[in-house]
């Protein structure tokens, strides 16, 4: 019998699972678009990672969330751990690569930097105010150049003379980019100057002022782009490497650290995914999670709640600023009495 | 019959005549009483935009130096910023927005004189911008701008006084109650920092809580300097009698940056609660006290002197050097909070990575706009724990 632990990554474009064995190998991945919808996304996920083990021998012991909807998937699962992306893709990147200096990632909304020392995340930047030069970015742009963004890539690293488009932010990009179609530019050069725009819009923004040294892993869904890998390699002057399971990177990390947090951290109680001490893909797939979201209205802040009911038991609940809105404590106070 | 004594007639022929001018007199059945002139009118209101913790030295300083009422704002809500980021530029920045909300709120509650501090750097201009904005919005009220004066010191804030607020003042008892008024302001300061150094560690949660507000409290009720003593030695007796669970080598962040937003909770969404609710020991050299009551600049320049050569900007010398003297002393990382817009913390930022770099000590850089929401500060300040909790483990 395996022992694994579930890693899934919810992010505002794709959602991504793996499973992993005490061991650290991956066993099971699925990378599937959010749509949306990250309750049913997760199903999705969760379906397509039990195709692939064996659930007679495999029990999923303990499973963490990250990403954007990290907060409601793991409500829904029950996760035991919960962390936020950057410490996910620092752990899961430096188990992999122990000598990595470097960390870029460019996903659907955000983009950050992590700066690697002695296998520890030393130094970190995230892309503040706006999200210009992410994913989401380059697939909006390949929809008005017709193309599909995963032939982007390919297309961009056929041109020999990438259009100049200015990078500072994605609306100026687009106009840029416009004119630059309306003037009769050869599409290749035009996508590989994007692919350009997007790695030079990313150093200035988010890598200024860090240190980058390599080696350099370069991960998030962008990464996929070979063109943007080739823009990279050029503005740094020193390789990047990209891994065959860099997208799912944020997944691996916090499925490694629910592997550490271990069996005991997780939440076994009655109806939950783990009541039977391991992780039940039928239950999962089956209970009915929505989402209601109220206004808390004991003051002018308004605060907007999250419920989370798992069939009809509100399992969590966040949003509150102060006492006054706190959902599950009243719940647990009237239990009490 | 004996003689009557002289002193007996004179007794009674002094009844016998106030008996008779007695009966002629009008009743009058109240004595006329005759007021001071200032408590023949309805006391004037006063009030000052919220700033952090600093509300009872606001309080001291309307009620005891300026001899008014203070108006005292509610807690903040989100209505604050809505009304501020309404009615302002959208480029000025933040703390501008904050006071202007603060300032329709008080008109709102009956204020009849707010009061703009000024300040170092753009602040300095505010006071007018905001009045006018204010008189175009139809407010009618009285401005007590301290940008007024400045050029002639105490002496011209003190003319400023006495023009706009109050001609009655007790000069010399106005000084004394102002000297206390700093008093207070440094207690206050002093007994943050206990507050930020230990709250992580409380055994009871809330406790640090309470006795601030009692603290608080307390500060409001003084009248006299020795009030102000008693209750801080009161209050400072608690506080150390807080029961702490505090490792030997906890997790230290420095936090610094620009005066408003790196101290005024509201503008900063809590952050110093979000990193000592973590568990983590702050230590902030940027407040009150150590930005005018000692301010010495050259002096603090000196002690970072490879970095800075000039004053750069209002709070640029304290930002670095505080920053400098948190990495020499070994602290876990710091946390840099500026509001969207602040030009002299921007043109810190590129000393304060040098700093960082020298002394391997991560910076995080947190910027704040009036949009700013609280999930994107928890994510970044959640990682940044991550990131100095691990290093430590890795260390020890």
């Amino acid at each position: 019998m395996t022992e694994a632990f579930l890693g899934i990554d919810i992010g505002s474009i794709s959602t991504k699972g793996v499973i992993i064995d005490d061991g650290g190998e991956i066993i099971a991945r699925s990378y599937l678009w959010t749509e949306g919808n990250p309750a049913q996304a997760t199903k999705n996920v969760i379906a397509e990672l039990r195709e692939q083990i064996d659930e007679g021998d495999v029990k999923v012991r303990g499973a963490g969330t990250t990403g954007s909807a990290r907060r409601l998937v793991g409500a829904m699962l029950g996760a035991s751990v919960i962390k936020n992306e950057i410490t996910a893709h620092a752990v899961g990147t430096t188990y992999v690569h122990p000598d990595v200096r470097t960390i870029l990632e460019i996903g659907g909304q955000d983009s950050k930097i992590i700066c690697v020392s002695g296998g520890i995340a030393v130094d970190y930047a995230m892309n503040t105010l706006c999200a210009a030069g992410t994913g989401s970015f380059l697939s909006s742009q390949a929809h008005r150049l017709g193309v599909e963004v995963e032939e982007f890539g390919e297309i961009a690293l056929t041109s020999q003379n990438p259009a100049n488009i200015a990078a500072r932010c994605t609306v100026f990009a687009e106009s840029d980019l416009v004119h630059k179609i309306q003037v009769g530019y050869a599409r290749q050069d035009i996508i590989a100057g994007l692919c350009q725009a997007v790695a030079s819009n990313y150093l200035n923004n988010v890598g200024k002022g860090k240190k980058i040294e390599a080696p350099v892993v370069f991960q998030g869904g962008v990464s996929k782009n070979v063109g943007v890998v080739a823009a990279f390699e050029r503005l740094l002057d020193m390789p990047v490497i990209v891994d065959a399971d860099g997208h799912l990177m944020g997944a691996y990390g916090v499925a490694l650290l629910a592997r550490d947090a271990g069996a005991s951290a997780t939440d076994t109680s009655e109806g939950g995914a783990f009541a039977s001490g391991a992780f039940d893909f039928e239950a999962a797939l089956d209970f009915a999670y929505t989402t209601r979201e109220t206004h808390c209205g004991k003051c002018a802040n308004n605060c907007e709640i999250i419920l989370v009911y798992r069939d009809k038991d509100l399992v969590d609940a966040w949003g509150n600023r102060c006492e006054k809105g706190e959902v599950m404590k009243a719940r647990e106070r009237k239990a009490a009495k | 019959m004996p003689m009557p004594k002289i002193h007996e007639v004179g007794d009674r022929v002094r009844s016998s005549v106030a008996l008779h001018t007695e009966k002629k007199r009008e009743p009058r059945l109240r004595p006329r009483q005759h007021l001071k002139k200032k408590l023949r009118h309805k006391p004037t209101k006063v009030a000052i935009f919220r700033y952090s913790y600093y509300a009872p030295a606001f309080k001291y300083f309307i009620e005891q130096v300026l001899d008014c009422e203070y108006l005292r704002l509610p807690d903040p809500t989100d209505r604050n910023i809505e009304l501020g980021s309404l009615y302002s530029s959208d480029y000025v920045c933040t703390p501008f927005k904050h006071i202007l909300g603060d300032f329709i709120e008080a008109l709102e509650l009956g204020a009849d004189i707010i009061v703009q501090t000024g300040g170092p750097c753009r602040l300095g201009y505010y006071g007018e911008l905001q009045e006018s904005i204010l008189r175009d919005l139809g407010y009618e009220f009285t401005m007590l701008n301290f940008s007024h004066g400045i050029e002639k010191g105490y002496v011209g804030w003190a003319k400023e006084v006495l023009k706009v607020v109050n001609p009655d003042l007790n000069i010399p008892h106005a000084v004394r109650q102002l000297i206390a008024t700093g008093g207070m302001m440094s207690k206050l300061d002093e007994a943050h920092d206990f507050y930020l150094a230990n709250r992580g560690f409380e055994v009871e949660k809330g406790s640090f809580d309470r006795a601030w507000t009692a603290l608080s409290d307390a500060f409001d009720a003084c009248k006299t300097d020795r009030d102000i003593t008693e209750a801080f030695r009161i209050a400072m007796e608690r506080f150390h009698e807080i029961a702490l669970d505090k490792p030997e080598n906890p997790l230290r962040i420095g936090v610094v940056g620009e005066f408003f937003t790196a101290i005024d909770e509201n503008s900063n969404l809590h952050l110093e609660r979000k990193l000592t609710d973590m568990g983590i020991e702050i230590h902030r050299m940027i407040n009150f006290t150590n930005r005018y009551t000692h301010y010495n600049e050259p002096n603090l320049r000196r002690g970072a002197s490879k970095y800075l050569l000039y004053d750069m900007g209002p709070t640029s010398t304290m930002t670095v050097a505080a920053a400098l003297s948190y990495a020499q002393q070994g602290f876990d990382g710091v946390v840099h909070a500026k509001s969207a817009g602040c030009t002299p913390e921007i043109d810190c930022v590129p000393v304060l990575q040098q700093v960082s770099a020298d002394y391997g000590m991560p910076i995080l850089y947190l910027t704040y706009d009036a949009q700013t929401s609280d999930t994107g500060l928890d994510t970044r300040l959640e990682a940044f724990y991550d990131m100095i909790a691990m290093k430590k483990e890795k260390h020890l």
